[in-house]
């Protein structure tokens, strides 16, 4: 039996058990509404899920008896015994077929429509009839019991207070971890030590695993659904889904398959248009529905959009006013979006029509039930004529997160990794602060983006933001992005978030709580609550003004390919893809390591070889990554090899490590980028500064400042300061030509901001083009005309 | 109705919480301040890998004034959240030796919130307190 069968029977009889009670009570109290509604829920869902398979009988029969109940919510009949017992009948029924189904047998023998007819207001006694035979056969077929089990089903409690005990023991690791290091423990107990992490990290991982479940599980039902349900209608209509890889708890997808499944029933019977009517309306034939699913830190959110006709705001209120549930001149005042909330309201259906499909007015009502009762919430959008958005946001229970952690004023904070975007240097040359009032702005690949300082968001002090801080760009659920202002970036790491007290839990500020392994409590940021209570949620995408400082041309050449690779102590770090000249495999024989040298042979010639600091090398063969400059070649030894990805320029600044020319976010994880003009410059021979030839670069501009000259003078030059010294190489920036009288023919290096101008001649270089840069270097030394 | 209780001194006067009450009672090592939490959350601290929300009473009973800390602090967990109640001293754990009364006139306007009534110990008559009431914090008064 497939998976999505066995669920609809696991759950149709979960249900089942849930309302058990209620029947009985039910039967004694017919006019309970409470009780009755939780029938009809029941055989609404049997209804609703038997569209997902081919069980028309099964269909019928709960839409029948969904007929009959209506009846009765609606006070147009009432709940006699006759009709108690007919109700009843039909749900022994659905049991039976449903143990029927799982079982792989035939359906039980034909008798449907007695069970069916009993539900007349008119019917005779056959009815009962035929519901006692029906109860006899269900208590005979209970007898024979569900097949043997291949999986067990377990209360999700134990599963969570399994998962929080080995969150618990994580900490308590971490704890011990801190105690061990700082007492100098002995040795011996560092095997043991180690090895229960292991197995700690393994259980922590199986029992993550336990509870969760890709989204995707979820959606694969649905495009069968959708093509069945619009080919009854006779309408076309597309499904797309996006962010199937969003993980969440197992139960949590359960919970929230009804509600989906109703929405996206609702969005292909009232939503999207027939073809002619969409053709009509200048739109295209096939109707489009998506659902994208969103984590954003401890929410996932849910997008359910159809390009239909939307929702008819007046049709809305008129039948929200005809059933009583407000009054007209409440209608009066309501705005608009107040009105498509009605939908939500118990016992309101637009639909002309009612068909087997959806609208009785029960989904809606249904699925808000629903979601609230997991803490979640819904909402809607719509446009007349242009369609409906369904908003819907879940919480995680999921407790462990990734998280990137911040500092500021001292004290630490943890920013769901989900949010971030990037993480900048607020000193990097293409940021720029701006102020509109009082906010802050930056500037950053020509988007203006708001910023904030996370000293003010935390009511720490009053700043505004500036180079000195970092920047973290976050983008939010709702595709906004900002950037937040904080003093230190810290660490990326998976924090087990615990739940915080009511009190601190007010301020709105933070999510949860978590310990880091020094055993400090650090405070996890809701960031979606802080850019709402900024204000920032809705109007986050501000394009700068046309009448601003064109965007510059660089913005979108300002990305490079770095390639990843394992270094030989483990670490993963990355190099600029430009300096790879090739990849060697060479014996291990080949390296010669010595005091303070190592030299490795490949292709019959001695190279420098880098990257093997003090580790040993273990293997036979070792991987080589061939540097080069264009003139020198050095060889750098890697343990694996990564792959090559395109990154922003902008890396994060690591402070304190000189061979590092700073950090990029490659997936979430920070990976330090090895400085290849520092390699090289450290792998020349040291020339005195007197023989270093001379560099002329232009003055009073930052990027030079910043960026050329570290780079210029780790190629080897000397930068000329005084106005009398005789420059070798002159470098200008495109449109300011040097003030150099000394200039000779062919020792000028322009710097175009424009990649397009640049590259016809040697001299003429583009910012970014380090390996141009280097060439022109060169030669223009050598006094080579071009 | 001889009760085991924890003996507590807030604002000079002697208080106290059942002993079933209380987890434990710890020494308040390092607090990290929450920003912008209300004035009687203190912070949080860390007690066996567990993180603990720090409550000063004196501030949570609407009590001008601080709590001097350093001291020991008796740990209670409410709904499922551990919290340290930071208290002038912690005393002793003794048994009552009455019912639970109320006193006519009330415990006065701050105390009155979180009082649970009056017990008699061989200490003298001590107001038995609702920690769970304790760190809500004052109410906002109406205006």
């Amino acid at each position: 039996m497939d998976d999505l069968l066995a669920d609809f029977v696991a759950e149709t009889r979960e249900m089942l058990e849930a309302i058990e009670g209620e029947l009985v009570a039910w039967e004694s109290e017919p006019s309970d509404r409470a009780r009755l509604d939780a029938i009809f829920r029941f055989v609404h869902t049997v209804k609703g899920n038997c569209g997902f398979f081919d069980f028309p009988r099964l269909e019928k029969l709960s839409h029948s008896a969904e007929g009959a109940l209506a009846e009765v919510r609606a006070g147009r009949r009432h709940p006699d015994s006759r009709l108690v017992s007919a109700v009843l009948a039909i749900i022994d029924r659905i049991m039976q077929m449903t143990n029927a189904i799982e079982a792989g047998e035939e359906m039980p023998a034909q008798g449907d429509e007695f069970l069916i007819a009993a539900l007349e207001p008119d019917a005779s006694d056959v009815g009962e009839i035929a519901a006692m035979q029906s109860g006899e056969s269900a208590a005979k077929s209970n007898e024979a019991g569900p097949s043997a089990p291949r999986t067990i089903r377990l209360p999700v409690e134990l599963l969570d207070r399994v998962m929080s005990g080995v969150s618990d023991m994580v900490l308590a690791r971490n704890d011990l971890a801190r105690r061990l290091r700082e007492s100098g423990a002995e040795p011996t107990l560092d095997g043991p030590f180690e090895r229960l992490s292991g197995i700690l990290g393994d259980v922590r991982e199986a029992v993550t695993k336990m509870r969760m479940q890709r989204i995707e599980h979820l959606y694969n039902a649905l495009p069968r659904l959708v093509r069945d349900l619009s080919a009854d209608l006779g309408k076309q209509v597309m499904v797309d889904f996006e962010g199937g890889a969003v993980e969440l708890d197992r139960e949590m997808i359960e919970m929230i398959r009804d509600p989906i499944v109703h929405l996206i029933r609702n969005a292909v019977d009232h939503g999207i248009e027939a073809p002619a009517v969409r053709r009509a309306a200048g739109k295209r034939e096939i109707g489009m529905l998506t659902i994208a699913a969103r984590q954003s830190g401890n929410r996932i959110s849910i997008v359910i959009t159809d390009d239909g006709g939307g929702l008819s705001t007046a049709k809305i209120g008129a039948k929200a006013v005809s059933n009583g549930l407000i009054t007209q001149s409440e209608l009066d005042v309501m705005p608009d979006s107040a009105i498509s909330d009605l939908i939500f309201e118990a016992g309101l259906s637009t639909a002309d029509e009612v068909s087997a499909i959806s609208g009785r007015g029960v989904g809606m009502d249904v699925v808000r039930a629903n979601i609230e009762k997991i803490g979640g919430t819904i909402s809607v959008s719509s446009n007349p004529g242009e369609g409906t958005m369904f908003f819907l946001q879940i919480p995680l229970t999921l407790s462990i997160i990734s998280a990137l952690t911040v500092s500021v004023q001292g004290q630490r904070f943890a920013i769901p990794q989900s949010f971030v975007e990037e993480i900048a240097h607020g000193a990097s040359a293409n940021i720029e602060f701006s102020q509109v009032g009082d906010s802050d702005l930056v500037t950053f690949r020509g988007k203006r983006i708001p910023c904030l300082s996370l000293d003010n968001v935390l009511e720490l002090g009053q700043r505004r933001a500036a180079r000195d801080q970092r920047l973290v760009l976050l983008r939010l659920g709702s595709g906004g992005l900002f950037a937040l202002g904080v003093d230190r970036i810290h660490d990326q790491e998976d924090l087990v978030i615990k739940p915080l007290a009511p009190a601190v839990m007010q301020t709105g500020a933070y999510a949860g709580t978590t310990l880091l392994d020094d055993g400090s409590p650090v405070l996890m940021l809701d960031i979606a609550t802080i850019a709402q209570q900024a204000g920032l949620i809705t109007d986050s995408r501000a394009r700068p003004a046309q009448a601003s400082a064109p965007v510059k041309a660089a913005a979108e050449a300002e990305r490079r390919s770095i390639m990843t690779f394992v270094a030989l102590d483990g670490r993963k770090r990355a190099i600029d893809l430009g300096l790879v000249s090739r990849i060697d495999l060479v014996d291990a024989s080949a390296i010669d390591i010595d005091a303070g040298r190592s030299q490795v042979v490949v292709d019959d010639r001695i190279m420098k070889l880098v990257g093997v600091g003090c580790a040993q090398i273990t293997d036979e063969k070792v991987k080589l990554l061939r540097l080069s400059d264009s003139e020198t070649d050095i060889a750098y030894a890697v343990a694996e090899l990564g792959e090559s990805i395109d990154i922003s320029t902008d890396l994060a600044p690591a402070e304190g490590d000189e061979t590092i020319e700073g950090v990029a976010l490659i997936d979430g994880q920070p990976v330090p980028v090895v400085d290849g003009f520092r390699l090289f410059s450290g792998n020349q021979h040291q020339q005195s500064r007197d023989s270093r030839p001379l560099c002329r670069l232009p003055e009073g501009d930052e990027w030079v400042e910043r960026m050329l000259k570290p780079m210029v003078s780790a190629a080897g030059y000397a930068i000329a300061t005084g106005e009398d010294e005789t420059a070798d190489v002159v470098i200008a920036l495109e449109g300011t030509p040097p003030d150099v009288a000394d200039l000779k023919a062919g020792r000028l290096i322009t710097i175009h901001a424009d990649p397009a101008k640049a590259g016809n001649d040697k001299h003429e270089v583009y910012r970014y083009d380090r390996d141009g840069l280097i060439e022109a270097l060169r030669s223009a030394r050598l006094g080579k005309a071009s | 109705m001889n009760e085991l209780i924890v003996l507590l001194h807030i604002d000079d006067r002697r208080v106290a919480i059942p002993a079933a009450e209380v987890q434990s009672v710890i020494e308040l090592e390092d607090i990290y301040p929450v920003p912008r939490a209300p004035d009687f959350v203190v912070g949080l601290t860390a007690m066996r890998s567990r993180s603990l929300t720090v409550i000063d009473c004196r501030r949570a009973l609407g009590i001008a004034g601080e709590t001097a800390t350093g001291e020991r602090a008796p740990v209670v967990e409410i709904a499922g959240h551990l919290y340290a109640l930071l208290v002038d001293a912690v005393d002793d754990v003794i048994e009552t030796q009455s019912d639970i009364r109320p006193v006519a006139g009330g415990f006065g306007k701050e105390w009155q919130r979180v009082a649970r009534g009056m017990v008699e110990t061989d200490r003298g008559p001590t107001l038995l307190i609702n920690a769970s009431l304790l760190i809500e914090g004052p109410v906002a008064r109406a205006a």
